[in-house]
């Protein structure tokens, strides 16, 4: 059965890439230190928008930490899965060696994305997790399961748009073999991320929600955590991320065609 | 009677390549503007392999062998042509096709660098669809015909080359394909590993009857192994067929090498009417062709006083050598 | 005559990474783009009329945060990453022989790069002044030349940290993670995102010493005609280089020497 192979393939992933990450074990503690210090420095700036009777969008500090919470939640898995891998596919692009990715009886994408794990970034994700069960508990927020169900499908929605953002990029490798410029505008386009999508002007507010998703990513599901969001609003992000995720199989469907033909 | 296990009917291919002026002005240029011109490395090659064959593909560097190579394989995308391996299209890329072959490149790894390389053979195994226990049994099988042990418990990083050399192959045949891709599989490896390696072809070839296709710069590599050879040059194949037939029409020379009492018998002979290779004080190497030995070597015994006489033939590399350089030579 | 061979070293360097620069003509428009945050700041901060929490008029603020974002332009450095790379490509090793440091190499990459963005950056603060009428003011030739300077030096002070960290490599594997670890404060404090004048007192008594408000507060006041401490800033600029250069000279040679003695 070809999802029995799959799963038994990641399971060697994840064995294997533990294997050689846990070698450094120095790293995983600077990666936690520069998430902690990430997170308290986002939520001292949040201060300063509040400071002096200030705030932003109509959003009370406590409610803004949630999105920090959910930010942090999506960071890590970033860290976890997909920069690690990014940093693969710049390597096999740069030593040659994607030819040996392609010659396996194996999905592409699924060996590209999935191949290698980046164990600090667990940590981030219990990071955002713990900041999370706080906001709830001083936003006094009910869980009931419905609640909870919602929540997931807009975190899993989340989840499948960044993802499809950053395999973008990591497909434009073969052309460009250095991502590192293609990243760093990702990231400076995420990092809004951690704001409410209100607290920007209403022509930023339509470039966030329509060209550059990032509303989809933190705003929506914190506004579901809140009780704030509106059923519609949960549809639309479902949608974006179906069609994101089919764009991006589409578009390294694409890459590898130009690869196969130009490459000598 | 062998059937032909690769297909190959007028195949050709093209690519496109951006071209940039010298110099900062052409720099400044080509930032506005890219120029791309249309370059042809393969032009309308046909061959056809038959299974269990070794063939060598032989040609000077940019002749084309590693884009035939990687044609077969379904990495390069044909412009012009037919290619059939195994009755697959190569760059559909198949998971039945894929399951058969496998590709080797000299100093490119697959091999996990941070971990032991039994490791990566038990993730290959998966990719493949292996069991455990016949992964056991396969990995157990390799390593004795490569003689390969407790090194595979090694992390990769801390193998030495040839030891890294035996592994790759084991995580590349682990799958038992019965056709192998070399491409320069023999770079950068030193004389003992060369050795082993073209042993160990050798013997899995005749053991599984598998058929292997290489590519290589070292002529020890295509005259140890291959029966026939196929020659690149530009783009198109100048020879077809067996190797040593290839050697034979090639070389209608033999080299002398005169040892001369003194110096100016070597002179002597260096300004007669033969052909010098080359030269060191008492010592001269000169050329005859085959069908002028005997009356060369009367000339030389009656008219000079030497001391020894050895006849060879030209190295290999030179008699390959020829066929890199020259376009034409009536074969 | 010393100092003629080593313009013209210095000019021959700049000529060749230029050449280079104009090659990724892609990657420097990325880069200039990736300078975007300070814009999107500077929206939350008006949207949300935070400037009145800390008394300055929104045309004040919104030159500050071009005048920020021109700062960070060119002032970034990312001399950890070229140098890890290199390493890991074994290419560190022919520098070395060469009687030339291989940073006044990346030191010349870095001001290539920086010419050539120059363009890309008139054009983003051109769009700024188009959507901000307003803010709309030529700097005096005076305050133009100092700021240049300030930026510059701003860029040094970068520079030096950054090359030390990058000699670390020698040391450890991953010295990009520690860059990343540094990179949080240099975010958060440098002024980037909020003003240091914005900041609570409890910040303020003691940022001053560290060397990250001069990086970008102290040039972008200076050019956007801010009342600063002209003759304090400069000042704490020049020593922080001053500090900064022995401390890179000792881990330099500790660190060729360690790589020498281990033979790579």
């Amino acid at each position: 059965m070809k999802s029995r192979k799959y799963l038994k393939v990641y399971r060697q992933f994840l064995h294997t890439s533990l294997a050689s990450e846990l070698e450094y074990k120095t790293n995983i503690l600077i990666d936690f230190i520069t998430a902690i210090l990430s997170l308290i420095g986002s939520i001292f700036l949040l201060s300063i928008f509040f400071q002096n009777d200030g705030g932003i969008g109509d959003w009370k500090f406590e409610e803004a930490l949630i999105i920090q919470g959910i930010y942090t939640i999506l960071n890590g898995i970033t860290n976890t899965w997909f920069n690690p891998n990014l940093t693969e596919i710049v390597k096999h692009v740069r030593e040659g060696t994607l030819d040996f990715v392609l010659l396996k009886p194996i999905d592409s994408q699924f060996f590209i994305s999935l191949k290698k794990i980046n164990p600090s970034g667990f940590l981030e994700i219990m990071l955002g997790f713990f900041l999370l069960i706080y906001c709830i508990k001083i936003n006094q927020i009910n869980l009931n399961l419905g609640f909870l169900t919602l929540c997931l499908i807009t975190i899993i929605c989340s989840i499948s748009i960044l993802y499809s953002l950053w395999f973008f990029i990591s497909t434009t490798t073969i052309w460009f073999v250095k991502t590192w410029n293609a990243t760093e505008v990702l990231r400076s386009f995420l990092y809004i991320g951690r704001f409410p999508l209100n607290s920007f002007s209403f022509s930023l507010r339509i470039f966030f929600s329509v060209f550059i998703p990032i509303a989809f990513l933190t705003t929506i599901p914190s506004e579901v955590f809140l009780g704030l969001s509106q059923l519609w609003k949960i549809f639309v992000e479902i949608i974006v991320a179906i069609v994101f995720l089919i764009t991006s199989r589409k578009f390294w469907s694409f890459a590898l065609k130009f690869y196969t033909s130009a490459s000598s | 009677m062998q059937k032909n296990i690769i297909k190959v009917k007028n195949l050709s291919k093209s690519f496109d390549i951006s071209s940039k002026e010298q110099g900062l002005k052409g720099t400044i240029k080509h930032f506005f503007k890219r120029k791309t011109k249309r370059i042809k490395v393969i032009k309308d090659i046909s061959f056809e392999i038959k299974e269990g064959e070794i063939v060598g593909f032989l040609g000077a560097n940019g002749a084309g062998k590693t884009t035939i190579l990687k044609m077969l394989c379904g990495l390069i995308y044909p412009s012009e042509g037919s290619i059939s391996v195994s009755g697959y299209l190569p760059f559909r890329r198949k998971e039945n096709f894929l399951k058969n072959i496998t590709l080797i490149m000299g100093q490119k790894q697959q091999l996990i660098w941070d971990l032991p390389p039994i490791e990566s053979f038990y993730l290959n195994a998966s990719i493949y669809d292996l069991d455990k226990f016949e992964a056991k049994r396969r990995i157990k099988k390799l390593s004795d015909m490569l003689e390969i042990d407790d090194e595979l418990f090694i992390p990769v990083r801390k193998l030495s080359l040839g030891q890294r050399m035996k592994s790759e192959l084991l995580a590349a045949l682990i799958h038992e394909p019965n056709i192998l891709f070399l491409d320069e599989p023999t770079l950068g490896l030193d004389i003992n590993a060369q050795r082993n390696l073209r042993q160990f072809l050798k013997k899995y070839n005749k053991e599984t009857n598998a058929t292997i296709c290489l590519t290589s710069h070292y002529m020890k590599d295509i005259t140890s192994l291959c029966k026939r050879v196929i020659c690149v040059h530009n783009g198109s194949i100048s020879y077809d067929g067996k190797l040593n037939l290839l050697l034979k029409k090639l070389s209608p020379v033999k080299e002398i090498l005169i040892i001369c009492r003194s110096e100016e018998d070597a002179n002597k002979l260096e300004n007669s009417s033969f052909s010098v290779k080359n030269k060191t004080k008492n010592e001269i190497t000169i050329i005859v062709e085959n069908n002028s030995i005997t009356s060369s070597l009367k000339n030389i015994l009656n008219n000079f006083d030497i001391e020894d006489l050895y006849i060879n033939e030209p190295p290999i590399d030179e008699i390959i050598g020829k066929i890199l350089i020259k376009k034409e030579y009536g074969i | 005559m010393g100092s003629n061979l080593i313009n013209r070293k210095i000019f021959t360097l700049l000529k060749v990474q230029y050449s280079n620069m104009l090659e990724y003509r892609v990657e420097i428009a990325l880069w200039a783009i990736s300078g975007i945050i300070p814009f999107f700041m500077l929206n939350i901060w008006t949207n949300n009329n935070l400037n009145e929490s800390i008394n300055i008029t929104d045309i004040m603020l919104s030159r500050y945060f071009l005048c920020a974002f021109f700062v960070r332009q060119f002032s970034v450095v990312w001399v950890v990453f070229s140098f890890e790379e290199d390493s890991l490509m074994g290419k560190v090793s022919p520098y070395l022989i060469q009687p030339l440091n291989p940073f006044f190499r990346y030191f010349a990459q870095h001001i290539a790069e920086q010419i050539t963005r120059f363009p890309f950056a008139l054009i983003i603060a051109l769009f700024f002044f188009i959507f901000n009428p307003d803010s709309i003011w030529i700097p005096s030739l005076g305050i133009l030349f100092l700021s240049v300077i300030s930026t510059f030096l701003s860029f040094l002070i970068q520079f030096l940290i950054q090359s030390i960290i990058a000699c670390l490599c020698f040391w450890t594997e991953k010295a990009s993670s520690i860059e990343r670890l540094l990179f949080i404060p240099t975010l958060f404090l440098s002024g980037l995102l909020a003003p240091v004048s914005s900041f609570p007192e409890y910040v303020k008594t003691w940022i001053y010493l560290t060397p990250f408000p001069y990086l970008i507060d102290f040039p972008a006041n200076l050019l956007s005609g801010n009342s600063i401490n002209l003759s304090g800033g400069f000042s704490m600029q020049i020593l922080w280089i001053l500090i900064l250069f022995p401390v890179f000279r000792i881990i330099w040679s500790a660190g060729t020497k360690k790589y020498t003695a281990m033979g790579s």
